[in-house]
């Protein structure tokens, strides 16, 4: 497709490119070709190495080995700058944006070669012309914080097109903040591109939409090419998951037995809650929501619908407007953090990152500080008592958490999440407020949590469960709900619906509610 | 081998960047150092005044190093100091006329460490219900301190005998810290040391520690412990404070015996700067202070041989601050 109409030319080409951290290899002599016009599909778990490759193609590491060539010519890409100048672009995850400057304003920050004055016009006008031609649309005089995360994306993906250099875009897990419609918009967005003879490379761990649309398949597994297949040889999703996860066989979704409820009291009672932003603007208002023991209900919604916040204030992080909260049939509307807790109430960030890790403490300090019973030897902690339970604690082999005197800081993305799963669910709650349980974890260790979850609802416990996943919602959840246009609609059974009308009430609400 | 040579380069460049000050001024910097040492650490009597020196900066040092452990910048040791100072001398000078040392000099102990917890409290609260920032409130209470302390000494408080000099008047003999045999040194530095020992033990090893440890590491994160952070930022505010104030009894009952307008000027400042090279650590705040303290005590020195200002050593301490912070900095970009 496409192909006919548009002259074959290489636009890069990497060489045995080596990347090393200390001792560590992250990236080991990979060879890469992209051509003009060619969906080039980067699949691999979290730390195989697919962000570090594209962080070199990008110029923001320099490799330790291997060579660069665009278009035949032998290149350095570090700094980013440098890289933009020779056509490389970049849509990255977290975007890379100024909220309180408007959409054209963060574009006119991206141009290198701006100068000194601003010609807004111009540049309107080809924000106008790009917007149409990719179906991007997006009002260049908003403020970006006024945007939701999929028109943030957008504005990032204009900032690269708008650079007249750039032949060659890399989108890094671009479609985990869309809903399957907009999923299929960014599909066709990017048939456009490689129509427009555009090289396009794509980091995502979704093998549906690389089966959708590239041409070309890599396989990373722990910083090596594995496999590379294209559109004209085999390509199946049997075959490219067991690449990825280095076994034939495949994880299997975890079985949902019935729970039997015995304690008629519900968990979680929220009556007519209405939450505010940090504005001070309505956010979500008139939610009700019920929540018995043994009880799992997923959250979905586009990200910035108030998933955070909702938590944030079942939490009693944050303050309610309106309404009533009631865990275990005790009011606890205005009740601190610490109420919450001795309920049993336990929370699950969406951003451990920033929200949990304390810097210069241990795993072992942090099991403690929300999880693990605090025991006491004087006045101090009764270290060698803690580090004896951890170690025979269930949980942490399971999730494979890292050896107890590692300082958190300086654990990846992953191993922050499987710490802050394992502090979690070691406690046994009664409720749990848990966001994005599965982000930055393996296909194994994902499937593993999600046993352990379900393990805990049959235990009693009752959990508010916020996912992006939205096949994982439908996997585990007893019952749906959807937060969207400042409201939260449902519950829905998993059995009476599919995650396109999911997607629709995500986008739109729901009439009938 | 190459990080040892960094490192030595690190250790030296203050010293280096301070000789070619001297150069430039037409002093000899090699007798100028050589005079320094020989003042501060030549002899018993040298070594015993940078004992004197440094314990006003280990008390403010730890002053600023246990707000910063619960995640907050005191720069007020200046005004607790000297509100510390002010309380001792008014409970000294008027109710403790007469009264035993054993009753008297705890008491001041206590009325130094409530007027430096007054005045760590006071932003301490301003931050929780009215939402300013602490760093700039301690500094603009320095101002406010300043002057009141100015206010008492030429007012309620001067001495009647002082012809017309703003002093208070003297402490009872007794009330006086007492000093190691016939030297000027004064239990004051053994209290500061252990004070340290204190604060070290309290934030590394107990579960109090620990919490306020986490609110220094991430407030969020604490708060969804569930750790009660305002109250904890609060008592670290007031025992800061405390420990400053304490600095200024010592500086009244050990060293002058009476209240200046000028008591302990400068060394809330400098105790910041002693922390920030200790980077907030307790026990590390006793080397960086008595650093400090020598380099004080050496000025004299220099004034003597070069013929510059005693105060000419603030720049040496200015260069030690900037490399610590330049050390920092790398160790944390790598």
């Amino acid at each position: 497709m496409g192909e006919t109409a548009l002259q074959r030319e290489t636009l890069l080409r990497a060489s045995k490119l080596i990347k090393r951290f200390g001792d560590f290899t992250a990236i080991d002599e990979v060879n890469l070709v992209l051509q003009r016009g060619e969906i080039h599909a980067i699949l691999g778990e979290n730390g195989a190495g697919k962000s570090t490759l594209m962080k070199m193609l990008y110029g923001v590491y320099v490799p330790d080995g291997g060579a660069l060539e665009m278009q035949g010519k032998p290149v350095t890409l570090h700094p980013p700058s440098r890289a933009r100048s020779q056509g490389v672009g970049m849509v990255f995850q977290d975007f890379r944006l100024v909220p309180a400057l408007t959409v054209l304003e963060n574009i006119a920050l991206s141009i290198d070669r701006a100068g000194f004055l601003l010609n807004k016009t111009k540049l309107a006008q080809q924000i106008a012309d790009i917007s149409e031609r990719y179906g991007i649309a997006v009002n260049p005089h908003a403020y970006v914080w006024e945007l939701d995360l999929g028109q943030q994306q957008r504005v990032e993906i204009l900032k690269a097109l708008v650079q007249g250099e750039t032949k060659l875009i890399i989108f890094d897990e671009p479609t985990s903040v869309l809903t399957p419609h907009e999923v299929d918009a960014f599909l066709a967005m990017l048939q456009r591109l490689r129509a427009d003879g555009y090289g396009v490379l794509l980091i995502t761990h979704k093998i549906r939409e690389v089966l959708a649309c590239a041409d070309t398949v890599t396989v990373l597994r722990n910083g090596k090419l594995v496999y590379r297949t294209s559109r004209d040889q085999e390509m199946t999703e049997e075959m490219l998951v067991s690449q990825m996860i280095g076994s034939a066989e495949l994880p299997r979704a975890p079985e949902r037995n019935q729970v039997v409820l015995v304690d008629e009291v519900a968990a979680l009672e929220v009556e007519q809650l209405s939450i505010n932003n940090d504005h001070d603007v309505t956010l979500l208002t008139g939610l009700n929501l019920t929540i018995r023991p043994g009880e799992l209900v997923g959250v979905a919604g586009i990200s910035g619908n108030g998933q955070k916040e909702l938590l944030e204030t079942l939490y009693g992080l944050r303050k309610v407007k309106s309404g009533s909260i009631r865990v275990a049939g005790a009011d606890v509307t205005a009740g601190s953090v610490a109420t919450r807790m001795e309920r049993g109430v336990v929370y699950v960030t969406e951003d451990p990152i920033h929200e949990s890790v304390v810097p210069g403490l241990s795993i072992l300090e942090h099991m403690v500080l929300s999880g693990m019973e605090m025991s006491k030897k004087g006045l101090d902690v009764d270290w060698s008592d803690v580090r004896q339970r951890f170690d025979s604690l269930d949980v942490v082999r399971t999730l494979r958490v890292a050896q107890a005197d590692r300082l958190v800081e300086t654990l990846s993305g992953g191993n922050v999440q499987r710490m802050v799963l394992a502090r979690a669910i070691t406690r046994v709650p009664k409720l749990l407020l848990i966001a994005y349980p599965s982000r930055g974890l393996d296909i194994a260790t994902t499937r593993a949590t999600q046993k352990l979850l379900l393990g805990l609802r049959e235990m009693g416990t009752a959990i508010l469960l916020i996912s992006e996943d939205l096949t994982e919602l439908f996997e585990i959840s007893d019952r749906i709900v959807v937060l969207s246009n400042h409201s939260l609609y449902g519950p829905y059974d998993p059995a009476d619906t599919d995650p396109y009308q999911m997607g629709h009430i995500m986008l739109e609400g729901d009439e009938q509610a | 081998m190459r990080r040892f040579w960094i490192g030595l380069a690190f250790v030296l460049s203050p010293f280096v960047l301070f000789a070619l000050f001297l150069l430039s001024q037409g002093a000899n910097p090699l007798e100028s150092y050589q005079a320094m040492l020989r003042s501060a650490f030549g002899d018993w009597y040298g070594i015993g005044e940078v004992a004197i020196k440094s314990t006003p900066f280990l008390l403010t040092a730890l002053a600023v190093a246990i707000p910063a452990r619960a995640g907050l910048i005191n720069v007020g040791g200046e005004g607790q100091l000297m509100i510390g100072a002010l309380l001792t001398t008014w409970v000294g000078v008027f109710y403790l006329q007469g009264v035993p040392a054993w009753v008297g000099v705890p008491v001041l102990i206590l009325m130094g460490a409530l007027g430096g917890a007054i005045w760590g409290i006071v932003p301490a609260l301003l931050r929780q219900y009215a939402r300013m920032n602490e760093t700039i409130t301690t500094l603009l209470l320095n101002y406010v301190a300043f002057f009141t302390v100015g206010y008492f000494v030429h007012g309620p408080l001067k001495d009647p005998e002082s012809f017309n000099w703003p002093f208070s008047p003297k402490l009872d003999e007794a009330l006086r810290l007492p000093t190691f045999g016939s030297t000027r040194v004064h239990i004051g530095f053994v209290l500061a040391i252990v004070a340290a020992l204190v604060v070290w033990f309290v934030i590394f090893r107990t579960r109090v520690g620990f919490r306020l440890r986490v609110i220094g590491g991430n407030a969020i994160a604490a708060l969804q412990a569930g750790i009660k952070v305002n109250r904890m930022q609060l008592l670290a505010m007031v025992f800061g404070g405390a420990v400053a104030g304490i600095a200024g009894m010592i500086e009244i009952a050990g060293i002058e015996g009476h209240l200046r307008p000028m008591t302990g000027f400068g060394y809330g400042y400098i105790g910041f700067l002693a922390a920030w090279m200790a980077w907030n650590h307790p026990l590390w705040t006793i080397g960086t202070a008595f650093l400090l303290g020598a380099i004080s005590v050496a000025g004299n020195a220099l004034e003597m041989t070069s013929g510059l200002p005693s105060s000419s050593v603030s720049i040496l301490m200015a260069f030690i601050l900037l490399t610590v912070l330049a050390v920092g900095r790398g160790s944390k970009a790598s």
